[in-house]
């Protein structure tokens, strides 16, 4: 059982996530070897709300150079997670 | 909006105002939105931004900076209709309190014009002091007509006298060396006009046609080329000719030929009625000027320094307008009479305090006496003006209004009237 605060490593801010949150759905950069489950708790567990669906991706790490050498930023998961209705994670509003 | 005056010292004024909160929320939304569409966070395009992004993004201090240029200019000109005030500069701003939530309050401290003591001015005594206009200045001036008439008659024989014109050739030499300048072929040269350097002139007359003069003189020492200034010099010159002025006679056909009269009895009347009725608008104009020294003098105001420095602007804006026309800038014109801006100014310094004082008791007056200009006033000047321009009264009525130039136009017609009006009360002797 993998520690919630590893699960989460840090939200995401970007106009979509912005967006989602409308829906009342919440993004995360997740530990890519988190599973659903995994994530779902960590959410619950740590923002003490509850949770009725999560989505995941992964991304994979783009290739980039610097001069003659080739290398590529790490791969990450994506979660969003969607909250019960009424539910909130106060501290994701308006980031 | 709130405001409260108080006065802190001789002429200057602190405002204190209390602007809503909701006022203030409202700048703040319009300064995120000017700000959000240069900011850019990842994640966001430009302008897309959440407002709590970008306040963290820029820090609060900095919207609110921007809210303040949007709500502090329209609460402070709203401040200054509402309690009347007069300001003559941009005010000092200082923030009380800006914290969310809660009204916005900043003071405004700012110099105002100052308050005029009045004195007296109604039933000035003034004397009207008119030119008497004689017969000798009917001469005087019959004389001119007659210089300017004159006509030039070549001289072949005898010596040249003081006031001829001789057409001359010269040479300058300094410690007989030619210099720059000092050269000049059929120049003429009326004797005794002061056009070429003291002692030359003099030394020409008597000189006949064809003859060679050595003339000795001595440059002066405040000479505009510093090479010759004290240096002695001699020129050669060959007089080539002389002409001497031919007046007419002082007859009725003189009469005719330089005005529309028929006899010379008719131009004496018309040119004492016209310096007749020059004289009286003189008299007139100085019985004005008299009525207002003396107004001013019976009053006292404290003139701001501002004030005087804003009129000193003016006054050189004009002058620099006034060498445009001629082709000059301000620049330019410095550089030729070797000033430099600050010398100009306080020169100008004097009579712009003294104009402003002048403005300001007059002003004062004519607030006392509720002396307004009316609108057709404004038409008849604006026609008036129009007319030199040729434009029309309409067009031009409101090229004035776009450049704000109306209502100094308007301040200038209270002034013109309140001068009436000191006259109207005056006693003149």
């Amino acid at each position: 059982m993998r520690n919630p605060r590893d699960v989460l490593k840090k939200p995401i801010v970007s106009e979509r996530s912005m967006g989602l949150m409308e829906q009342n759905k919440y993004s995360f950069y997740v530990e890519p070897k988190a599973n659903k489950i995994e994530i779902k708790n960590a959410v619950e567990e740590l923002f003490k709300v509850t949770v009725t669906g999560v989505n995941t991706m992964n991304v994979k790490g783009k290739a980039k150079r610097v001069g003659k050498h080739t290398g590529r930023t790490s791969d990450r998961k994506k979660a969003i997670v969607t909250l019960k209705q009424g539910d909130k994670i106060e501290i994701m509003e308006g980031m | 909006m709130k405001v409260n005056m108080e006065k802190i010292e001789k002429n200057m004024v602190a405002l204190e105002i209390e602007v809503e909160q909701s006022k203030l929320e409202e700048a703040m939304e319009k300064a995120y939105k000017k700000i959000v569409k240069k900011v850019s966070i990842p994640g966001f395009r430009k302008g897309k931004a959440p407002r709590v992004l970008v306040e963290n993004h820029v820090g609060k201090d900095y919207i609110n900076e921007e809210a303040l240029d949007f709500v502090v200019p329209e609460a402070y000109f709203e401040a200054i209709k509402e309690t009347e005030i007069e300001p003559i500069d941009k005010p000092k701003v200082d923030i009380v309190q800006l914290e969310d939530g809660k009204p916005f309050i900043f003071k405004a401290t700012v110099e105002v014009k100052p308050e005029v003591e009045l004195g007296e001015y109604i039933g000035i005594e003034v004397e009207r002091k008119e030119d008497l206009i004689t017969d000798a200045d009917v001469e005087a001036e019959l004389e001119r007509l007659r210089n300017r008439h004159a006509q030039l008659v070549n001289i072949e024989e005898g010596a040249s006298e003081e006031k001829d014109t001789v057409v001359i050739d010269f040479e300058g030499f300094v410690d007989d060396v030619a210099f720059q300048g000092g050269t000049g072929t059929d120049y003429s040269l009326e004797l005794g006009s002061g056009t070429f350097i003291p002692g030359f002139e003099e030394q020409v007359v008597g000189a006949k046609v064809g003859e060679v003069r050595d003339v000795n003189v001595k440059f002066p020492e405040d000479y505009h080329s510093t090479e010759l200034a004290g240096k002695d010099a001699v020129f050669k010159v060959t007089v080539k000719g002389i002409k001497r002025k031919e007046l007419a006679d002082l007859d009725d056909e003189f009469a005719k030929d330089v005005s529309e009269f028929e006899t010379l009895e008719e131009l004496k009347n018309d040119i004492m009625n016209r310096l007749k009725e020059a004289a009286g608008k003189q008299a007139a104009a100085r019985v004005k000027d008299e009525l207002v020294e003396k107004v001013v003098e019976n009053s006292s105001v404290e003139v701001p320094d501002i004030m005087v420095d804003q009129k000193v602007d003016n006054m050189l804006q004009s002058f620099s307008q006034r060498l445009g026309m001629q082709g000059l800038s301000l620049e330019d014109y410095l550089k030729h009479t070797n000033n430099d801006i600050d010398t100009v100014r306080s020169e100008y310094r004097s009579s712009a305090e003294k104009a402003v004082r002048v403005d300001l008791i007059l002003e004062a007056i004519a607030a006392k006496e509720n002396i307004e200009a009316a609108e057709e006033e404004v038409d008849t000047k604006v026609a008036e003006m129009a007319k030199n321009y040729n434009s029309e009264p309409d067009v031009f009525k409101q090229w004035l209004e776009s450049g704000g130039n109306l209502e100094p136009l308007k301040k200038s017609i209270v002034i013109d009237k309140t001068v009436e009006l000191l006259e109207e009360k005056a006693v003149v002797k």
